[in-house]
Formats: C-alpha cells, structure tokens, sequence
C-alpha cells in the first residue's frame, strides 16, 4: 500500500482535484491511501475522495510563510511517513515544496504533465526551457517522491467517493517565520499575457475589442491587441503583442483583423495553433495561420461564440 | 549676448508665441533620429538650443536669420523632424532652431501647367491628397512622407519610392525662394528650361541647412494613373542576379516607378510572407496604360533573359499588399521610440550608397564580408543585408540596412554599433569610387567624409559656404567637417 | 550593508539549437546571458550600492569556467567580488545538489541579505531559492518585483509580491532571501564603453571540490535525487493554411478544430 499527500492550498480545493488524478497514475496498480493537507481552507471539495482529511486551523500561520508552512509539513510527515507528496504549482506550492524537499532530503520535480510508473521506476515528464522542450526526468534517491503539478493539466476522472476520514492536527510541532502582510491591491489588468494559453487578439479590422471577451472566456483565455488598437487608445499597452508591446507564446492564436506586419509577428513565439479572420485572405498574418477565415472579424466572432454555446447546451 | 538676453530679443522680432522654450520641446530638438536612442533614453550628450521659433513669412525668417548673423547664434532649420543622419542635432550651446509650422500654405497647384507651389513647411502628404482629388500626383514618395515637409525634402535632396519614374527631388523642383544669413531672399523663377549659367537651384536643393533656408517651393505634378499600376515580384538566386534584370529594364529604357533587389536578411525582414529565404526582386509599373504594358512585357522580358537567376515568380498581390503598407506615420515614429524606453532595441540602423552598375554588387559583397571579418559585436547583429532601390540608366544604390541587439549603454551605442558598420560601408563605397550618402544627406556624422565624398570638388563646395554663411552660423556640423564637432562623433 | 546576490547562467533560449539527433541543446554557438530574474536582483542591488557606498556586494554563481568574461563584466559594472563554484564533479546536479553546494559556500559568507531571481529561464524549476532559504534556515519570498528603497535596511524590508491577480505587501525580517522576478524595473547597466577592458581578475575567486570538499557520491549527478533521462521538442503542426469563408461551413472548421485540439 502507498500513503500519498496532497497538500489542498486555500481557494484551490476543486483544483487540487487533479492532483489525485496524478496519484492514479503514479501509482496506477496499487493500493493508495490519499490523505489531504488542509491549512486554513476550506475541506468541502475534496470531502468524499480522499481518505484522510489533515486540517490544521491556526490564523496566525500566514500564507507564505515559508519557514512556518516547511515546518508543519515536515512534523506532518515525521508522523505519517509518506510514499509521495504532491503540491499544485501555485504562487505557494512553488514556493513550500522546494523548502520541503530539502528539507526531506528528496528530489522535486516541477510543472508535471505526464507520469509513468515502469515497475517502481519513476519517469515524470515536464516543461523546460522556458516551454521549448520536455524533459524527462528520473526519480533517485530513497523518496518521498515530490512533484508540483500545474492546474488543469491533469483532469480528475473518479466517481467512487468514499468516507474520509477527519483528522485535526494537535501538537504539531512548528515556528513562525518573520514575514507580516501589510496589505494587497488588485492588478489593473489581471492577466499577463505572456501567460494566457489561449489569446484572442484584435487588431485594425476589430472595431469593437469588448466583444472579444465572451470568446475569450469560452475559450478560457484572455484578449490581446495589435498595435492598431493600442494606439488609439482602446486598449492598454500592457496587452499589445509584437516588437514594442510583448512577446507571447499561447497554444492558440486567433489573430482578428490583424494585417501581421513583421513588428507584430514579432512577438509570436513558439505558438502551436494560429487562425486568422481577416478580409484579405493574402493579408501577411496568413501565411503563419493554420487555418484562414476569410471575412469580417465582428460577425465570425459572434458566430462562433453562438456555435460553442451550442455545442454546450448539447 | 546671454542667453536670457536672446530670447528677449526674439520675441521682439516675433510674437511671444512664436518662441518656444518648453524644456521638452527644446530636448526633442536637440537631436533626430541619428541619436534615437540616446534621446529615448534621456542621456543625450548634446546641448540643447535655447528656443524653437516659428515664423510665419519670409520676412520673419529674413529678420531671424539677420539676428542670428548679427549675434553669432547658430540656426538649425526644421520641418518635419525626420532627418536621419544627425542633420537636426546640435552642437552649439547658443542655437535657435527655425521651424517651418507655420509656413504651411498651399499657394497654388496649376494642373494647367503641372505645377504647384508650396511653402516650406506642408507636409508632402498634405500637398499629395490635394492632388489626388484633382487626378495628379507629387510622384514624390520617400518612406516618410506622411510626415515629411517639403523644406526638408528640398533641403536633403530627398528621393521617393518611386523615383525610377519620377526622379529625386531635384528633377521635380521647378523654382523656389530661400532666404540667405545676410538677409538676401532670392527667388528662383520658374521657367520648363534655362541656359541662363549654371542651374543655381542646385545651391538651395540638398543644402541640409548649412546655406540658406528655403522658404517655398514649385515642383512638377503628375497626372496619376492607379488604376493602371501592375506588380511583378521574383524571388532570386542573389543581389547579383537581381541588379543584372534592373540593368537590363533601365538601359532598355523602360522606366518602372518601383525596381528593387532585396538581399536575402532583408527580404526575410519585409516578405516573411514568402520569401523562402531568398532574395526578392520587384516592379511596380505605374503611368498611361500602353506605357504599363511595355514596361510589364519589357521586365518579363529581362527576367526570361536572366532566368537562371530567377527561382520563381510570386503572386503579384502579395507584392501590392505589401508596397501599400510600407510607410512611416507619425505614429509609427512614435511608437518605435515609446519601445526604444522599454526595450534594449530599435528597429534598426541604415546607410544608403550609389554606384554604377559595375560596381555595386561588388561594394555590396566587400561591405558584408567585412563585416563579418571584422565587426567585434558581430555575434549580437540580428540583421545584415540590404535592398537597391533606386535605378537609373548609369546605376543604382544600395541601402544597407542593419540591426543588432544593444548590448551596451544607450550612450554607448553608436560608438560600439553603428558608427563601425557604418565606417565600413563609407570606406567601401568611397574606395570603389561610388558615392557614400545616396539620399539621407551628409548630415553631421558622415561630414568625417565630405571631403573623401568630393575630392578636388570640395573646393567648389567650400566657397559656397564662405560666400554665402561666412560667420558660419548655419547648422553648424552639418555637411562641413568641424573638427571640434569630433567630440560627439568619438 | 552586506548583500549576496545568487546568479545562474544560462543559454539564451530564444535562440539556441536543438540537435534531432543526439537529443541535445546545443549551446556553444550562443554565450550564456545572466537569467533575466538575477540580471534584476543584481540591478537593485547596484541601485542600493549608488544610494549608499558602504554596501557590500558579492556574486555567487554555480557554472562552467566558460562564464568567466561575463562574471568579469559583472564584476566591471562595481560589483565587489565574485564567487565562481565550478568543478566537472558538480555537472548534471540537480537542484537538491545545487542548493546543497550554493548554501555551503554563503553560509561562509557574512551576509544581511540574499537577492536571487524567482526562477531561471531554463531549468525552470523555481527551487534553488526556497532550497537556499531553507538550508540557511531563512525566510524568503518569490515573485517579488518591487522592493522599497527607503525601507531596505539591515534588519528589515518592505516587498512587493506579484500574485496571480494582485500584488501582495509583505515586511520581511533581514537576513532574509528575497527572490525578484522580472517583472521588477531594476535594470542591471551594461558595462560603459571605456571600461570594456578593465582588469578585475583579483576580485574573482574560483572554488573547486579542492576548497569545498565533498563527497563525490555526494555531489553532481551521482548525489542527485533527480536526473535528466532525455529532452525532446514539443511538436509543432506545420501550417497548412487552409482558407474557408465566414459562412456556417467555416464556423464548423473552426468549431472542429478548437474541439480537436481540445480548446473547448
Ligand atoms: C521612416 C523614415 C523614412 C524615410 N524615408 C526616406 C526616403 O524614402 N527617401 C528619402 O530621401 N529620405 C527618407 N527619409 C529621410 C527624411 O525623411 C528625409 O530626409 C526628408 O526629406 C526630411 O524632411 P523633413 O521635413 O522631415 O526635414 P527635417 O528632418 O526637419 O530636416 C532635414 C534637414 O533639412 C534641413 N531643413 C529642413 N527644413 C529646411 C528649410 N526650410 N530650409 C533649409 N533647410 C531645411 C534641416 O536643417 C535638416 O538638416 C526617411 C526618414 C524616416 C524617418
Ligand atoms: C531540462 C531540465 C529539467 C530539469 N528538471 C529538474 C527537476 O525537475 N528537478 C530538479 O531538481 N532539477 C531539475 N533540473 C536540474 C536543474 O535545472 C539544475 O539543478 C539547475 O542548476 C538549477 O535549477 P533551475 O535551473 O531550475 O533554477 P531555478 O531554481 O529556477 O533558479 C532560480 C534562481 O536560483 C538561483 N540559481 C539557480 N541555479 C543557480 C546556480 N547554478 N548558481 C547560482 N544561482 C543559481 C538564481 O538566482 C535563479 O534565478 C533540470 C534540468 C534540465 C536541463
């Protein structure tokens, strides 16, 4: 049998669902008891799927506190002994999983997105280079096994619930690091492009970039500009692509009305999937397209919206 | 007089309001697009004038000019601010800068007479929608016309994209009025031909400041044909086989408003649509419609002619779409500068040089060779290459065009980057007897080589400047070497 | 004010080439650059050594001997000294051994704080610093990209950390690790023209296994807990450019193929 733990950060509980979809396929022919870290959040989402829910209420254990967090996993593990330890590579999973491993002596993997289990011989694939290539990397060493997983990519498939178990955590043996909050602010814009995976970026022949929201949602990306737009002041600059705005790599491009002069494919980089709609099917943004709609931006892009609605509602 | 002292006098000659002392209007002027980056980056090594005035007529500008004479304050004329070879930079601590704004008249277009006159300061893109509208045509077309003022393109001796067809600026001026230092105006009148001596519209046009300041112009007009423009596109094996099908159009006779030969990185920088990594050679044939065609069937013919150095012809929209995007607005200038402060880039640098058909491609091949011996911040170059553009029946030019990542201080900049690309081109270009400054003008920072550009000529130019700005007060540095100008080329 | 910053070279990976054959990445063509992150701790830290001339600024960096004219340029811009940990008994360690080495060495080091950047633009893991923070048992924070100048003291710093949607204002008891991102605007100079030349070598130091001493089982690949097995590229679709019309035809193409490439 294999003892597995999930740390379930605060706000992400329904995401750390997939973290349990990794456990299935790291260890895909045994037994495993899965047992969730909850500090400070929420249990509701993963109530029924694991097997032993750890909560640990202490409102004076502040988020990223590094030194406090490592040393409550550390005790927690002292006590449990775990086969693996998996954490969502969040803003605070990337930052406590790497204090934990060392901690423990263990190797870490970052940003999984595949998993093989060859007869106890670990393989896990991930990103490197800045996403240019895969890697694939081999677990040493006495264990636990670590890795961080990015959400979304793995998608959680169980249906069988079962009837976890609650345990409060008393005793636990740790410190207080010397970091205080001392308050937040909202971003202006709340993505970074150069981040989004899937962007829909208008440009001259997109008279109405607010439209391009709704595709964006549904698509679960964001909105970007060509210069054209920026200029006239219809969009902020913090979402232009291209040689003076930035560089963007998402899975998919939907380039709307955008002509594609050198300055813009410019910030184009490594991207799998491009489409343009555009009234000049020669327009030089086509060349780079997989595939190429020839027509008005606006009207495609209600268009298209309305045949995924439908497909939804099938 | 100081400096305090000047201004006053100034607005005495003309209102408050034409006398401009904004400290970032006088930052912005003083440098041009040569000192780019610097000046996006706030680290300019020059000094800036102490005021920027706008006259209204000719007798404003004769009286500034004779101020100025008087007092030994240096002038710097302006129009559209698109000079490119440090011909706006200052280097006097006491300078006025003379903008044309105001000179902004549309005095007459004559179609009877194709010709129209204009004061210094319209904007060739203002005068050319005037023409449109009434079926004619400046035939004038640089890169920057959206933005250039025909004061300016008078005073560099400017050339448009279509000056296979239409020539230089010179052969469009008809006559023109410029105001000397000493207060002299002289009017050029406009006549189709004269022997009357030497043809003196050549001292005014391409003076870059330094003589006299233009305050009007007459040019010819064209009457304007789009319906009739056709595009040929080819990709070719090298600039060498490209220049041979320009030579070959030319001396035939033919004369295409647009003949380009692009090196393969610079094809790859305009027609990343289809360039296949090679070298792309175009026409564009533009005019009566019987003219069209025997210029369409004459290239075809040359390219047949020379076909083994074609590798195939492109879709001739592609090559329209592309000609209709390629110039300069205002607020492409301004965007290129808003990226220079975020960004350790430009879009790049260019020097433009003249040769007979000889000896191009060989300048052509000794400049990149020897750059890529001898440049120490090769590694960081992210482009190399070039384009012939202009043709006529003795030759063409070759415009370098270069770009690099700037891995240095943007103080540093053209001291590790440009100024050795460019030193290596103008000692080319210069050693194989061609000419070192094709249509950008000498500028400040190639006047280290007007002397090597004219040879025993440069006496005739010298006695110009004696006679005519003998104080010396007319944009100091520019086409004129100075030696104590060393310290900002160094 | 006594300030180490943690640095790692890495290739550019905009522009390095892939070897099909062997499976490699080929770097010798491109020179290692100072990942982007690092390049902008080490200019915050320069912007507090013109604020105030005491500071004292040392480099550590884990690399092969062929950084060395960059470390001298580092070195060139006023940086006091620099720490170049480079032994072939240290290659293919993985971020465990890395940190493991690169903590040894600053523990040696008198130090009111430790700028790194938050994560490096090849590994990409984002570990070492929280590995760091953790052998020192220090505090940390990532993902900062705004540190106040006035507040930066030796005991204490008032940072600004870049979440997912909002920027998080955190007080940090020195020492303490501070890991920029660079989104931060701390531009590190590019060394002047007339100091391209400028001999350093004295305030450069080279440590070997020799100085350090470890195990060899203990260090590179054989005390890694991770290890490399193989890299390839992503695959890239070439592009076909199919052309179809705005009509229903077109929309159900698109619709297919975002469905396809599982965009819905
Ligand atoms: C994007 C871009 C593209 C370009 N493309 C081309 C091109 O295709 N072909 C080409 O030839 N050039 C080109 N240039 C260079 C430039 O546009 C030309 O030199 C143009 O003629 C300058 O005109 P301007 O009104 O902007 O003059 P300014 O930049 O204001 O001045 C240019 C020079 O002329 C002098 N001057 C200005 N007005 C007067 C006057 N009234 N009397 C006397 N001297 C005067 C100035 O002192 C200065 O030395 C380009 C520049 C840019 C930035
Ligand atoms: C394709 C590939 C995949 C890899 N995957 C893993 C993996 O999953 N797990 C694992 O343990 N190792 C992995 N490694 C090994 C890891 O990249 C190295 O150990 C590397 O030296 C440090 O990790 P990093 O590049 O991820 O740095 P990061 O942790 O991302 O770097 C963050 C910061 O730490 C500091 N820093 C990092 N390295 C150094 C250094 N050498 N000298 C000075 N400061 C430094 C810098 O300030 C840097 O900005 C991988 C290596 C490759 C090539």
């Amino acid at each position: 049998m294999k003892k597995v733990l999930v740390y379930v950060e605060d706000g992400y509980a329904q995401e750390s669902l997939s973290l349990l979809e990794a456990v299935r396929q790291l260890y895909p022919d045994q037994h495993v008891e899965t047992y969730a870290l909850l500090i400070n959040s929420d249990a509701s989402a993963i109530d029924g799927v694991c097997d032993v829910l750890l909560t640990l209420e202490d409102g004076t254990l502040q988020p990223f506190d590094q030194k406090g967090l490592c040393d409550v996993f550390t005790s927690v593990h002292t006590r449990y002994s775990f086969d693996a330890i998996l954490f969502l590579a969040t803003p605070m999973g990337r930052c406590i999983a790497p204090s934990v491993s060392m901690r423990l002596e263990t190797g870490l993997v970052a940003d999984v997105t595949a998993i093989a289990n060859d007869d106890g011989q670990i393989s896990l694939i991930r990103p490197a280079y800045s996403g240019k290539i895969m890697a694939g990397i081999r677990i040493k060493g006495e264990g636990p096994v670590m890795m961080s997983i990015r959400i979304g990519v793995f998608t959680y498939q169980g249906t069988d619930t079962v009837q976890s178990t609650n345990i409060g955590l008393e005793g636990l043996d740790y410190r207080h690091g010397n970091i205080k909050v001392m308050g937040t602010k909202e971003k202006k814009i709340p993505y970074d492009i150069r981040e989004s995976d899937v962007l829909i970026s208008g440009g001259a022949g997109c008279s109405d970039m607010e439209s391009l929201q709704d595709l964006a949602d549904l698509l679960g990306g964001h909105v970007s500009a060509s210069r054209a737009v920026v200029d006239k002041g219809i969009v902020p600059r913090a979402i232009q692509v291209g040689q003076s705005g930035k560089t963007v790599s998402p899975s998919l491009y939907i380039a709307l009305g955008i002509h594609g002069a050198l300055q813009h494919v410019e910030g184009l980089k490594d991207i799998p999937h491009i489409i343009s709609v555009n009234t000049n099917k020669d327009a030089p943004i086509c060349s780079i397209s997989d595939i190429v709609v020839e027509g008005d931006a606006l009207p495609f892009v209600a268009k298209l919206i309305r045949r995924i609605k439908e497909g939804q509602q099938r | 007089m100081v400096k305090e002292e000047l201004i006053k006098q100034l607005s005495t000659i003309l209102t408050e309001e034409q006398v401009n002392t904004d400290k970032d209007a006088l930052y912005d002027a003083a440098a041009d697009r040569y000192k780019k980056y610097a000046k996006a980056r706030k680290v300019l090594n020059v000094p800036t004038p102490i005021a920027i005035v706008y006259p209204k007529d000719t007798e404003e500008v004769r009286k500034l000019l004779m101020f100025c004479n008087a007092n030994r304050v240096n002038v710097i004329p302006r129009g559209g601010k698109t000079a490119t070879e440090g011909g706006l930079e200052n280097w006097k601590d006491t300078t006025i800068v003379i903008d044309a704004l105001h000179l902004d008249e549309i005095i007459k277009i004559d179609t009877y007479n194709s010709q129209a006159t204009v004061q210094a300061g319209v904007a060739l893109q203002t005068l050319e929608d005037e023409l449109q509208r009434v079926g004619y045509t400046t035939g004038h077309s640089p890169q920057s016309k959206p933005v250039a003022k025909y004061g300016g393109l008078v005073a560099t001796r400017s050339i448009g994209q279509l000056s296979t067809l239409y020539g230089g600026i010179e052969d469009m001026v008809v006559g023109l009025e410029c105001v000397f230092p000493d207060g002299h105006v002289s009017r050029i009148k406009n006549v189709p031909r004269r022997a009357g001596g030497p043809d003196i519209r050549h001292i005014a046009i391409g003076n870059e400041g330094t003589l006299c300041y233009i305050t009007e112009v007459t040019v010819k007009i064209f009457r304007h044909y789009p319906e009739n423009n056709r595009f040929l596109g080819y990709l070719v094996k090298d600039v060498a086989s490209g220049i041979k099908v320009l030579r070959e159009v030319m001396v035939n006779g033919f004369r295409p408003s647009v003949a380009r030969t692009y090196s393969e990185e610079d094809a790859a920088q305009h027609f990343y649509h289809f360039h296949e990594n090679k070298c792309v050679l175009l026409f564009m044939a533009e005019g009566p419609k019987g003219i069209v065609d025997a210029t369409v069937t004459a290239i075809e013919d040359a390219v047949k002619k020379y076909h083994e150095g074609i590798i195939k012809q492109v879709d001739s929209t592609l090559i329209e779409t592309w000609f209709n995007q390629l110039n300069w607005s205002q607020q492409d200038i301004d965007d290129e500068f808003l990226g220079m402060i975020d960004h350790d880039s430009h879009s790049g640098f260019t020097t433009e040089i003249s040769a007979d058909w000889e000896t191009i491609p060989k300048i052509y091949h000794n400049v990149i060779k020897r750059i890529r011996k001898e440049f120490p911040r090769v590694q960081d170059l992210t482009m190399l290459g070039g384009h012939s553009s202009h043709s006529y029946l003795n030759g063409t030019n070759m415009y370098f065009v270069y770009n690099y990542k700037i891995l240095c201080e943007p103080e540093d900049e053209l001291i590790i980057y440009h100024h050795p690309l460019q030193r290596i081109i103008v000692e080319e270009t210069l050693k194989m007897g061609g000419s070192m400054c094709h249509h950008h003008g000498i500028g400040k920072y190639r006047s280290e080589w007007t002397k090597d550009e004219h040879g025993s000529a440069y006496y005739m130019l010298e006695k110009l400047k004696e006679a005519f700005d003998p104080n010396g007060i007319m944009n100091y540095g520019t086409i004129f070497p100075q030696e104590e100008g060393l310290k900002y080329i160094e | 004010m006594r300030i180490v910053c943690v640095v790692k070279f890495v290739p550019d990976v905009d522009n390095f080439t892939y070897n099909y054959e062997t499976h490699t990445i080929e770097r010798e063509h491109s020179p290692m650059l100072i990942n982007p992150d690092d390049a902008r701790a080490l200019g915050f830290a320069l912007t507090m050594k013109k604020r105030e001339p005491q500071t004292c600024i040392e480099v550590v960096t884990m690399a092969p001997r062929s950084v060395i004219p960059q470390l001298e340029d580092i070195l060139r811009l006023g940086f006091d000294s620099a720490t170049l940990i480079s032994d072939q008994l240290f290659a293919g360690s993985d971020t465990y051994v890395t940190s493991k080495l690169l903590s040894s060495v600053i523990r040696k080091i008198p130090y009111d704080c430790i700028l790194s950047g938050t994560h490096a633009i090849d590994g990409d893991t984002s570990h070492v610093p929280s590995q760091i923070a953790q052998s020192l048992d220090l505090d940390h924070l990532n993902f900062i990209h705004h540190i106040e100048e006035e507040r930066f003291t030796c005991s204490s710093a008032v940072v600004e950390v870049e979440g997912e949607s909002s920027y998080t204002t955190f007080e940090i008891a020195l020492p303490a690790l501070l890991s920029l991102t660079r989104e931060s605007a701390y531009r590190l100079p590019y060394v002047r023209y007339k100091n391209l030349n400028l001999d350093v070598s004295e305030r450069l130091h080279i440590l070997t296994n020799e100085q350090l001493g470890f195990d060899p089982a203990e260090v590179g690949l054989s005390g890694s807990r991770t290890q490399v097995v193989s890299t390839h590229t992503k695959e890239h679709m070439t592009r076909r450019k199919k052309v179809v019309k705005s009509d229903d035809e077109g929309i159900e193409v698109i619709y297919t193929f975002l469905k396809s490439n599982g965009f819905i």
